[in-house]
């Protein structure tokens, strides 16, 4: 994956190993999604010499010109060619508002099927360092510190060139960052969150103004804590609480625990009653027990439910996939009785009664117990969730894996893993 | 007769219209000419007319000529590229230069915001406010303002305490200097050989051509919106700003020159500079110096802080305004308020004494003065940014001559100090 930085200012040699120039620019016509390098412009002892990409091979620390460079052509850049390090690298980024956004530090090129292309822009503080030689000092010195330097890239399809004015003197390109909001909502809510957190705080609240609720719950879910609280501060309330009421009771309930004591009752007075009554409830827990990072939405079967009514309400109720791993078990009270898999319940005979097949002895955990030991328990036993009851073995809601995966991974991995796969 | 009519009104109409056009983009260059009259611009002017009388007057009005076509040669490029000055740096020199000038640039604001504590506490001292109280109070209440409110409001305020500057034309025509003196002087060059007369050659310089001026009036330009069309009107405002630092320099020098060279006064203080006012306000000669310099310092003091960290961020890409948080905004506001408390600090320590410490600080602008001149002009001539509007052969050698007047007189100051400091 290297970076414009690291290849710009590399020796050109020629086929016997004879030094001729340097690697002064890369151009490349801004069309498609990740534009391929198709000029590399040398600067040569007798000025510039524009070349096919294809004329030269990478090698380790330098370029090698396929042919001598008296006998390689001359191309011509088309008019609609972008020099990479002359139109590109020190501009700006703004925003579909025209606002300022960020810089274009570095330029992140990378091999796709046997060609260079250009995929992404760096603008966070990586790429300034790498640019000043100081990358990997100042790594070093953030790893001393037990923290990583951030990663600030913006996929290239994200960005577009601004067209220069007409009566502009040169190629004063602005780049201008199209996120069409619209195509934003494509993407997987993770990624969305992931090109959210690198944007200014006005062009943030500008997205979750404009998708749809659902993505902009499931973005919001995504996007880092401190940022959460930063995003549903700035939003307009009613649409901070639409979105809230979206987003699951237990990642609300945390959201919400980081705002101040005054947004945080407003929105929940905004939000509808049954949303707000399960949010109010978690708020109650605190946020690093078993019941702070709980959901209250779970499937509580009565134990005199036959198979078939028990089928038959969770086609009616249509809970989310992870709430179905399992099924629990409640009398009148709703004390928890016991536990069930859909598995259990599809191959039993329909008039059998559920507490018939349910396996009477439950793992359970009480609403105070710290968050780490559930995470210890789901792992140990491989379970895909665990019950929160109180003191008198009422069910008060379930923990489901999704919500402690992270507390089992070692930290920042989950971050780094989303880049490297998005790669 | 009624045709007649109508083309008066439309001839009329037209003429209002380009008044309009006219006041619509008056401001920046004036703004700025006021806010060169800060507490480096009265103390240095003082300080050289009392030990100097008339004689560097011909430096004067060369500085003066300087600023203004280098403070032209700003404006146009706001006008022409709609970007500031960083950010046209950073366009155009990359990373590694856009250090050393924001470098140079960090470096002299932050001598200047010393400066103006300093003006801040000498000026409070006339009234009998100790420093220990005057710059605590003065940094607080210009974050407190700054953050919370709009430093607009205090703009306005302020330019009212600064038209007490009024006093020294008046002043020159009440003492009647002989002007015969002031006129050779301001054509015949003298510079007394010495390491105190290049101090004050060179705080003289560095007091009327402030690095931050270009800065800030690149800045005022481009957020004004002002076009190349409106260009030719905003060439008059940058005029009269040049002509407004120029003339009061020249009559702060002139009165000093006439009432505290023959007493043999030298400005040891703040007192000591009252004096000056003297022959006009009489026992009221502090109050009318002390209530002009608060009011130019604390103007100053608000202003500088901001202006730089706009720079900066905007250089480097870094989230900047006012209306944001330490947490979408860290740099920005951890910056701004960094050059407040050190500035503030610097003033607190009671060692320092306060009239040498502006003056030196106007001695590290003029050291910096080439270094971003030499920017500007690779700038401003340069026709692949600035089209048909770059540099003419005059500017472009009255810039140079300027870059190479100042580069001269700071190469002198340092290797006399260092001759001096020899055995």
């Amino acid at each position: 994956m290297p970076y414009l930085s690291e290849i710009q200012h590399r020796r050109v040699i020629e086929p016997n190993g004879n030094e001729v120039g340097k690697l002064a620019d890369i151009a490349v016509v801004p069309q498609g999604q990740f534009p391929a390098a198709q000029w590399a412009i040398l600067s040569t002892p007798s000025g510039e010499k524009v070349v096919r990409w294809g004329d030269l091979a990478q090698e380790i620390g330098h370029l090698r010109l396929r042919n001598r460079l008296e006998t390689t052509p001359d191309a011509q850049l088309p008019p609609e060619a972008l020099r990479l390090a002359r139109d590109l690298l020190d501009k700006q980024i703004v925003d579909t508002h025209g606002a300022k956004v960020v810089r274009v530090n570095d330029l992140q090129l990378s091999e796709v099927d046997g060609q260079l292309r250009l995929v992404g822009a760096d603008v966070g503080l990586r790429g300034l360092l790498r640019r000043v030689g100081a990358e990997t000092v100042a790594e070093r010195v953030a790893g001393l510190a037990g923290r990583r330097l951030p990663r600030g890239i913006i996929p290239w399809h994200l960005v577009e060139p601004l067209e220069a004015a007409h009566d502009a003197p040169a190629k004063t390109a602005a780049v201008r960052l199209t996120i069409p909001h619209a195509k934003l909502a494509l993407l997987h809510p993770a990624d969305i969150a992931d090109i959210v957190e690198e944007m200014t705080a006005d062009e943030r609240i500008a997205v979750f103004q404009q998708l749809d609720l659902e993505t902009a719950a499931e973005a919001l879910q995504e996007v880092e804590p401190e940022m959460q609280a930063a995003i549903v501060t700035d939003l307009p309330e009613e649409r901070a609480a639409d979105i809230l009421e979206e987003m699951d009771p237990d990642e609300a309930a945390d959201l919400l625990q980081d705002l101040s004591e005054e947004r945080r009752d407003e929105l929940v007075e905004l939000m509808d009653k049954e949303e707000a009554k399960d949010v109010e409830e978690l708020l109650t827990h605190p946020e690093d027990s078993a019941g702070g990072i709980m959901t209250t939405d779970f499937v509580a079967l009565p134990r005199e439910f036959t198979a078939a009514q028990a089928i038959d309400e969770l086609r009616a109720k249509k809970p989310d996939p992870q709430l179905t791993y399992y099924l629990y078990v409640v009398d009148a009270e709703g004390k928890l009785e016991g536990v069930l898999s859909l598995r259990d319940l599809v191959v039993a005979a329909p008039e059998t009664k559920v507490s018939d097949i349910m396996d009477p002895n439950v793992l359970k955990v009480d609403a105070e117990t710290p968050k780490e030991e559930v995470a210890a328990l789901i792992a140990k036993y491989d379970l895909l969730g665990l019950p929160v009851v109180d003191a008198r073995k009422k069910l008060l809601g379930t923990v489901t894996v999704d919500d402690v995966v992270e507390l089992m991974l070692p930290r920042g991995w989950k971050k780094r893993s989303l880049r490297s796969i998005a790669r | 007769m009624i045709r007649t009519a109508a083309a008066v009104r439309r001839r009329a109409r037209v003429r209002r219209a380009s008044i309009l056009a006219f006041l619509a983009v008056m401001g920046p260059g004036i703004i700025t000419g006021f806010a060169g009259n800060d507490a480096g611009g009265v103390t240095t002017y003082t300080s050289v007319g009392a030990h100097y009388g008339f004689e560097m007057m011909w430096l004067l009005l060369l500085s003066t000529v300087g600023l203004l076509v280098i403070q032209e040669m700003c404006a146009r490029m706001g006008a022409v590229t709609g970007k500031g000055l960083s950010d046209l740096i950073r366009e155009r020199f990359g990373v590694r230069w856009t250090i050393v000038a924001m470098f140079a640039l960090l470096i002299a604001n932050g001598s200047n915001i010393v400066a103006e504590y300093a003006g801040i506490a000498a000026s409070l001292q006339l009234f009998g406010v100790q420093r220990i109280v005057s710059v605590p109070i003065a940094a607080v209440l210009i974050w407190v303002l700054v953050v919370f409110f709009s430093y607009r409001i205090v703009e306005r305020a302020l330019f009212v305490l600064v038209l007490a500057y009024i006093a020294y034309p008046i002043s020159a025509f009440i003492v009647g200097p002989p002007w015969g003196e002031v006129v050779r002087d301001s054509v015949i060059p003298t510079l007394p050989i010495g390491q105190a007369a290049l101090i004050a050659a060179l705080a003289l310089v560095g007091t009327t051509i402030t690095p931050y001026m270009q800065f800030y009036i690149q800045a005022s330009v481009v957020d004004k919106g002002i076009d190349r069309d409106q260009y030719r009107f905003e060439r008059v405002d940058v005029l009269l700003g040049a002509i407004l630092t120029g003339l009061n320099g020249f009559f702060i020098v002139v009165v000093a020159g006439a009432v505290l060279h023959p007493a043999g006064i030298h400005v040891d203080s703040a007192a000591d500079a009252a004096q000056a006012l003297g022959p006009l306000a009489g026992q009221q000669a502090q109050l009318l110096f002390g209530v002009g310099l608060f009011g130019a310092s604390l103007l100053a003091a608000t202003i500088m802080p901001l202006s730089t960290s706009y720079a900066i961020c905007e250089a480097f890409g870094w989230e900047s305004g006012i209306s944001k948080n330490f947490r979408e905004a860290p740099v920005f506001m951890g910056l701004f308020t960094l050059l407040v408390v050190v500035g503030a600090l610097i003033v607190l320590s009671p060692s320092v004494p306060l009239i040498p410490v502006i003056l030196v600080s106007q001695n590290v602008n003029g050291l910096l003065l080439p270094i971003v001149l030499v920017f500007i002009l690779k700038l401003a001539g340069d026709r692949r940014i600035m089209g048909d509007h770059a540099n003419g052969r005059v500017s472009q050698w009255i810039g140079i001559g300027t870059a190479v007047g100042a580069s001269v007189l700071s190469i002198a100051l340092v290797a006399i100090t260092i001759v001096g400091a020899a055995p």
